[in-house]
């Protein structure tokens, strides 16, 4: 069973987006980084052109110009703060996280835009992630040295499915 | 005044946008965002009708800004018809061109259907009531320009196309073989919205021999036309997507042809 995939920021809860988001790619085409890509058939057909972030190919540098442009609102276009998004939660596997095996890193930890906030660094400078403050933005995702990466990003928009 | 080249100029003009536009997006320019689902010219957006229609169904709610953006559309329509489909849908100048390809290899369809105005209607119904039980936007994944606008952008930006685009491969296959210009003529349920908005003052197709009496029934407009519509026998509309093409093949030289566009 595979998660809902990760949405750009602002979105409605799963169901309600499926229905609301009117599959007309301008988020993808507003957003800067081209982290926002349609989704195509093998990711299900009820998601087929919706817009979705995969965060270790690009993961979303939260500048918000996205909701702005959603013409449905399907993406809510009051949001402004970062702080604020909720896309999902990076969830760390520490079995597989160099830090917590013994080598210096701290790839998640300097890069996280929540600095010092969704993911810290404990008394053993092992990163933690502390889910209230961490928005699902995938950056964490995308620096990890790991392969494949040792803290990965769970959607928050929905169920899983 | 010749139609024919004013209009195939801005055929051209909008496959040229199709691609320029997420073109400027990823040089960072977004004064022009967006597909023919949704559009924006800077803080002037529009939105299909059809779309906007959908959602009412699927969400059963109507966001401001959704309904915003669907009154230029509403007002184009109200006052030039269905310009939008005749001049400027991709599909529309894809199946415009299929079927002149069609016509020099002589492909003979396997069926003449005529003009069915309440199949496009029944058409929408299902369209709409299947959206609303399934809760998935159904008029936009059945909105050729919408896909065609869209996957152009994904050419561009992502270098890649969907799955979608197979609803215009089969449409011009089914339009090649089978029915002509079947999409635009029987089913397409953008088309169909656009049709709704339409009142006595609409620009349309008139014939009218009052004050030329010169028409020689030589059936060149009807012969022209790609959907299968005779302007000398009228019943043109909601069918006619006032392309011209008619109007432009009328033989008759005089100042004023027994056949042209009125409000």
């Amino acid at each position: 069973m595979a998660d809902a995939p990760l949405r750009p920021p602002g979105a409605l809860p799963e169901e309600q987006f499926l229905a609301t988001c009117i599959r007309c790619g301008k988020c993808a085409q507003a957003c800067p980084f081209h982290a926002i890509v349609q989704a195509d058939l093998f990711d299900g057909l009820r998601s087929m052109g919706t817009p979705v972030i995969r965060p270790r190919q690009a993961p979303c540098y939260l500048c918000l110009k996205c909701p702005p442009v959603c013409p449905s609102g399907a993406l809510q276009r009051n949001l402004k703060e970062k702080e604020q998004v909720r896309m999902g939660t990076a969830r760390l596997d520490t079995k597989r996280c160099l830090a917590w095996q013994g080598t210096l890193c701290r790839s998640c930890y300097d890069d996280c835009p929540i600095f010092d906030g969704a993911i810290r660094m404990d008394d053993m400078l092992q990163p933690v992630v502390d889910p209230k403050r961490c928005v699902g933005c995938g950056i964490c995702e995308r620096v990890c040295p790991a392969e494949p990466a040792a803290i990965v990003v769970r959607s928050a928009t929905g169920k899983k499915r | 005044m010749k139609l024919t080249p004013i209009r195939r100029t801005v055929q051209v003009c909008l496959l040229v946008l199709l691609f320029l536009v997420p073109w400027l997006n990823q040089q960072g320019i977004a004064f022009l965002n967006g597909t023919l689902y949704s559009f924006a010219i800077g803080p002037l957006w529009i939105t299909d009708p059809a779309i906007g229609l959908q959602t009412l169904f699927t969400t059963r709610s109507l966001d401001t800004v959704l309904l915003l953006s669907m009154l230029l559309p509403v007002v184009l329509a109200l006052v030039c018809g269905r310009v939008f489909c005749g001049w400027l849908c991709p599909q529309n100048t894809l199946s415009e061109l299929a079927d002149v390809v069609a016509g020099r290899l002589k492909i003979r369809r396997a069926l003449h259907p005529a003009p069915a105005p309440t199949l496009r209607l029944v058409m929408l119904g299902i369209i709409l009531v299947l959206a609303a039980v399934v809760g998935l936007p159904l008029v936009s994944l059945l909105s050729a320009p919408g896909i065609l606008s869209v996957q152009t952008a994904r050419i561009v930006l992502e270098k890649t196309v969907g799955a979608e685009l197979g609803l215009v491969g089969f449409i011009v296959v089914v339009e090649f073989f089978l029915v002509r210009r079947a999409w635009c003529n029987f089913l397409c349920p953008v088309g169909t919205v656009l049709g709704f908005f339409r009142v006595r003052r609409t620009m349309k197709v008139v014939f009218s021999e009052e004050e030329t009496r010169h028409c020689t029934r030589c059936h060149a407009c009807a012969q022209a036309c790609q959907l299968g519509l005779d302007p000398v026998a009228g019943g043109l509309y909601p069918q006619c997507h006032n392309c011209g093409a008619c109007i432009e093949a009328c033989k008759i030289d005089l100042t004023r042809k027994p056949l042209f566009f009125q409000f």
